[in-house]
């Protein structure tokens, strides 16, 4: 025998590559074929600007009238980032995420919600309010008869009276220095403003809440509601123990329903709450749960509204620069990446098989003036309106935002967005276009009128950030042809540190807007906490009281111009532009809408479905 | 011995505990945990930060922190370990489980692969030292060694999953892809399998020839879509498997260990048609039993006929029955793959473990998860094959210089004989410290893999945590890799001990 064991290893090799077909044994039965039935036509199908697909023309920024609808069958995915679910109660402080609302508002319902350019909507389906006095500012809530937990229990006053009850500050454990929130909730503002817990029928479907002053901002106060039936049995309080408790205040009394509330439905990754103390009352309800993998809501039977258009929603748990290529792969079918110009490139480079919507969101960019002693700027409007001139924003824009979403334009304002329909007449009210062109010489001639050249501005923002670091270069090549010396003091540690420390002359960041009227009284009034640069200025707080103390829009729209000349004539700071977003998704899925909002493309998920 | 091991324990529990302390203060230093809340302009700000101050305990000094976690760790001792919640309120203990569960479902495949192919590859090329084959696998596997790894999946999903998916919705191969792969084929063969210029001629011909028709007949039966082996190619390779392990490990004279090497295999094409309806649609259970089975047989056939080679005997059928196995398992996977296919359309996904919500039989479950798993284990097995395959080619390279490895083939012994035998088993010493080190990082994770497949492994927690600035997720992992890289690293040294006479103390 001649044969090596290396010649017996390629026989080895090349007999596992052979391929014979003979035979092999029958097996007990044939895969019977689960044919998948056609799916139902959805009638016409419109086509939108970006080549997305509607099965119902949107009338306005709100959810479409899909009409009468058949759920479809099938699954959609979508993917908010690597953030695991947490819990079915989203509204404590250490559960409350986008994450972890992209799952619970789909199956929890609340009377408004946010339109695709942040305009308030009331979710008639579900229920409906309206002010029934403004002295003292009255609100009549009346939930749809219909409306139920999927358990069956029906949804009532009794749900808003615990949410009172949880959102109130005078519920504590311990007193005076000790005291503490025995709800661990999210917000306070729900009984800071309403005195009294709201009157109505608990097992009613109407209740009236009555604030103790004006309150702008009071169609959104009222949000998420979880199961009072379920927090009064699980606690073993009873129904009617339980919201006397709440009527009183009496915190010694509440304490086992606030301990079922705080983490009664916090679950380990993977197990979701049991049915009975997790029920749905919105168009989609739990399915299943592979922790680290992804959570799926399957349609609500028990849902009395327009069911949801497809039967199954998964959210996957993925890290956002996965996201383009599982688009690609199908993996998932609506994504919300990172709004640059990579992933843009990226996008388009998958062509037809999925559509790209680029839009503007509610989260603006903006350069602050530091007027804390010691600043160059605070005692100088000139020197303020030196560097406004010399900041390129239109370039700032054209460079860095328009290759991202066309239609970004400069912002001129700093309480409306673009997009929003009273923008032009608020910027018209308030802003004379001074700052339109950059003006490099007569900034000069300001800085040299004042005495000012040289004066070191530190432009300070949170680092790393690559967008931010090419807006502070485009404007020290600017400004230091106007006699500043512009200096890049980005850190990572900057809202830590450097800004309540003052080591800044402009702050470079963003607020994302939350949707609210009278939020920006914290920026812009002298005793606002959020104003970091200590700006102060009479007329701007005397405006802001008088919107956030009126119920009446048209108050609200003349005191926002009002606000809006204040800042600009006294150079509170620069707003540069509205950050873009983009949304992509599968070509076949229908009825995605890009929104400005922090909800995400997901918020109208029960209108997805896969249209040919 | 025992003394020397308590020792070592007991200077591994100090240095865990200094590790410990270091690790903690350095976690909460690492950056600011409200930095989140700070750019927000929600109305109850300064109530959010208030809250997560308290329930973080943001307020305490590091000592009283770091003391509060090192009690409730201290409770493991008692059975009930408390590693405390983080940031988001869920409990670490259950976190770190079903993480711990996915790193080592994702690395532990990948690793043992790399640890099998590149000691194999270290064995070739230190035989070939300084020829072609041995330049290219080296360039090769320091190209891999130095890819960088995110970069690296991005090419894998874009080709091996979204390619081949494409692929696969019309898979065909084209005259001039069958002729690429022929003539790749054919070079990579001869210069594995070397000899005269006239033999690396035929061997690279037989190769091209053979992939060049075997190619478009493949093709024809739809080979991508309608898998199958069938009977008669899983006798074949079951033969040659047992012709291959005798050649060597005891050499084709040896008569009774080829006999006993065919007959496992004979059994084995028995076992196919006898199983076949039992592992229809079977359970982990029945697959296990099974492989109990088939060592049990494998081991009696090995030494019933085995005669003066009983141990060489034993151990040609139990490859020869491990083979058999392996076919019939891809047999059973491969009828499983067209129904695969029609419920996932598309195999290979870019992200995650599984096909959400998926179900199906025994056999496509197992797909599925498979495929899931074939980028990952690709990537990690390509990146560390290096380390195996160069550790293992300098220990063979200088264990062959040795005077006893003269010495053996002075008193005639057969070249087979002299490498398996003599150089590799000693050459093995060097690589148990290697492997060793490598089991106590696996659990560590690979913390980019993780991430750009989607798995919620150990790594993820680590820097999710560190990135929260939560020192709870971090401590739970610094736990679990700092006790096995203790523990791992006393094992290396017992297993020294054991392997190398030498140093027996």
């Amino acid at each position: 025998m001649k044969y090596t064991k290396l010649s017996a290893a390629a026989a080895l090799l090349a007999g596992s590559a052979l391929v014979l077909s003979a035979c092999a044994p029958g097996g007990p039965a044939e895969n019977s074929d689960t044919g998948s039935a056609a799916p139902e036509g959805n009638g016409d199908v419109i086509t939108g600007d970006f080549g997305e697909k509607y099965t119902v023309e949107p009338a306005d920024s709100g959810l479409a009238d899909l009409g009468e609808i058949e759920t479809q069958d099938g699954s959609i995915a979508y993917s908010v980032g690597e953030d695991e679910f947490i819990s079915y109660n989203s509204m404590t402080p250490e559960t409350y995420s986008t994450y972890n609302s992209a799952v619970t508002e789909r199956l929890i319902s609340t009377f408004a919600y946010f339109g695709t350019d942040g305009e308030i909507y009331q979710n008639e389906e579900y229920g409906t309010y309206e002010k029934v006095s403004d002295d003292p500012l009255t609100v009549k809530y009346t939930i749809n008869e219909e409306a139920v937990w999927s358990d069956g229990t029906p949804v009532t006053a009794a749900d808003y009276i615990l949410k009172w009850g949880v959102e109130n500050p005078r519920i504590t454990t311990g007193s005076g220095e000790d005291a503490a929130p025995l709800f661990n909730a999210i917000s306070q503002s729900f009984g800071e403003y309403v005195s009294e817990a709201p009157e109505g029928d608990p097992a009613g479907k109407e209740f009236t809440i009555t604030f103790k002053e004006p309150y702008a901002d009071w169609p959104i106060l009222v949000d998420t509601a979880l199961p009072a039936h379920v927090v009064a049995e699980e606690s073993g309080m009873g129904m009617d123990a339980m919201l006397e408790a709440v009527r009183n205040e009496d915190a010694k009394a509440l304490a086992p329903a606030a301990e079922f509330w705080n983490t009664g439905w916090n679950t380990s990754p993977g197990t979701l709450p049991d049915e009975s103390i997790a029920p749905s009352n919105g168009p989609y309800t739990f399915k299943s749960w592979e922790p680290g993998q992804s959570i799926t809501l399957t349609a609500n039977e028990n849902y009395w509204g327009t069911p949801p258009a497809t039967k199954e929603l998964v959210i996957r748990f993925a890290a956002a620069d996965t996201h383009v290529q599982a688009l690609a792969n199908g993996d998932l079918n609506v994504i919300e990446p990172q709004a640059t110009v990579d992933t843009l490139s990226q996008l388009e480079d998958l062509g037809d098989q999925i559509v790209i919507q680029t839009g503007a969101s509610l989260t603006w960019e903006h350069l602050d003036f530091n007027f804390m002693d010691g600043s160059p700027f605070a005692d100088n409007l000139e020197l303020r309106k030196a560097f406004a001139l010399c900041v390129p924003r239109q370039q700032i824009v054209d460079n860095l935002i328009k290759p991202v979403d066309p239609e970004a334009v400069v912002m001129n304002a700093r309480e409306v967005f673009p997009f929003q329909d009273t923008y032009q007449e608020v910027v018209d009210a308030a802003y004379d276009g001074s700052y339109d062109e950059v003006d490099v010489e007569g900034a000069k001639k300001i800085v040299e009128a004042e005495g000012a050249e040289g004066t070191k501005v530190r432009i300070g923002y949170s680092a790393p950030n690559p967008r931010r670091s090419d807006t502070v270069a485009a404007i020290k090549s600017s400004c230091d042809e106007a006699g500043f010396v512009i200096e890049d003091v980005g850190s990572a540690d900057f809202f830590d540190k450097t800004m309540p420390q003052g080591d800044y002359e402009v702050a470079l960041f963003a607020w994302a807007g939350s949707g609210q009227i009278a939020s920006g009284r914290n920026i812009y009034h002298t005793t606002g906490q959020q104003n970091y640069g200590k700006f102060s200025n009479k007329e701007v707080d005397a405006a802001w009281d008088t919107l956030a103390g009126s119920v009446d829009p048209a108050v609200h729209a003349e005191q926002v111009k009002v606000i809006e000349k204040g800042l600009w004539d006294n150079l509170f700071g620069i707003p540069l532009y509205a950050h873009p977003g983009v949304v992509a998704h599968s070509a076949d899925v229908a009825n995605v809408r890009d929104t400005a909002t922090q909800s995400g493309a997901v918020w109208n998920a029960q209108q997805w479905v896969r249209a040919e | 011995m025992l003394k020397f091991i308590l020792r070592r324990f007991g200077s591994s529990f100090l240095v865990l505990l200094g590790a410990s302390v270091l690790l903690y203060v350095l976690t909460i230093n690492s950056g600011d945990p409200l930095a989140d809340l700070r750019e927000s302009n929600a109305e109850n700000r300064d109530y959010l930060m208030q809250q997560r101050t308290q329930f973080m305990n943001l307020d305490m000094p590091w000592y009283q922190r770091y003391w509060t976690w090192l009690t409730g760790v201290g409770q493991c001792f008692i059975g009930r370990c408390e590693l405390g919640t983080n940031r988001q309120g869920q409990e670490v203990v259950d976190l770190l489980g079903l993480a711990a569960a996915s790193t080592l479902r994702l690395v532990v495949l990948a690793t043992v692969i790399a640890m099998v192919f590149g000691i194999v590859i270290g064995i070739l090329t230190a035989i070939r030292q300084y020829s072609g084959m041995d330049y290219a696998v080296t360039f090769l596997t320091f190209l891999f060694f130095s890819l960088p790894v995110f970069w690296a999946a991005v090419l894998l999903k874009e080709y091996l999953a979204i390619g081949f998916n494409d692929w696969m919705a019309d898979p065909g191969f084209t005259w001039p892809a069958a002729i690429v792969a022929g003539l790749l084929l054919g070079v990579v063969l001869q210069a594995v399998l070397a000899g005269p210029p006239r033999r690396r001629l035929f061997t690279f011909l037989g190769a091209f020839l053979f992939t060049v028709l075997a190619i478009p007949y493949l093709d024809w039966l739809n080979f991508a879509q309608y898998p199958q082996l069938g009977p008669v190619v899983i006798a074949l390779v079951g033969a040659a498997a047992a012709v291959g392990a005798t050649a060597l490990g005891a050499g084709l004279q040896n008569r009774r260990v080829l006999y006993a090497g065919l007959v496992t295999a004979a059994l084995g094409v028995v076992s196919y048609y006898a199983t076949y309806t039992l592992l229809w649609d079977p359970t982990w259970t029945i697959l296990l039993v099974l492989a109990v089975v088939l060592v049990i047989v494998a081991v009696a056939v090995g030494r019933l006929m085995g005669g003066f080679s009983k141990g060489a005997a034993t151990i040609v059928s139990l490859f020869t029955a491990g083979v058999m196995g392996l076919l019939i398992l891809v047999e059973h996977l491969f009828r499983a793959w067209p129904g695969y296919l029609e419920i996932v359309g598309r195999p290979i996904s870019t992200i995650g473990s599984q096909t959400p919500n998926f179900s199906g039989t025994f056999w496509e479950d197992f797909l599925d998860k498979g495929t899931q798993l074939l980028l990952p284990t690709i990537l990690l097995a390509l990146i560390s094959l290096a380390t195996y395959s160069r550790y293992t080619r300098a220990s063979m390279l200088e264990v062959s210089q040795q005077d006893y490895i003269r010495t053996a083939r002075a008193k005639g012994l057969g070249e087979r004989q002299v490498i398996l035998k003599h150089a590799f088993r000693n050459s093995l010493i060097p690589i148990t410290t290697i492997m060793a080190f490598d089991f106590a990082a696996l659990i560590g994770g690979a913390v980019i893999t993780e991430r750009v497949f989607g798995w919620k492994g150990m790594g993820e927690m680590f820097a999710t945590g560190l990135d929260q600035v939560d020192p709870a997720p971090v401590m739970a992992f610094f736990l679990v890799t700092g006790t096995a890289a203790v523990l791992f690293n006393l094992l290396a040294d017992i297993l020294y001990a054991v392997l190398d006479p030498r140093i027996r103390v």
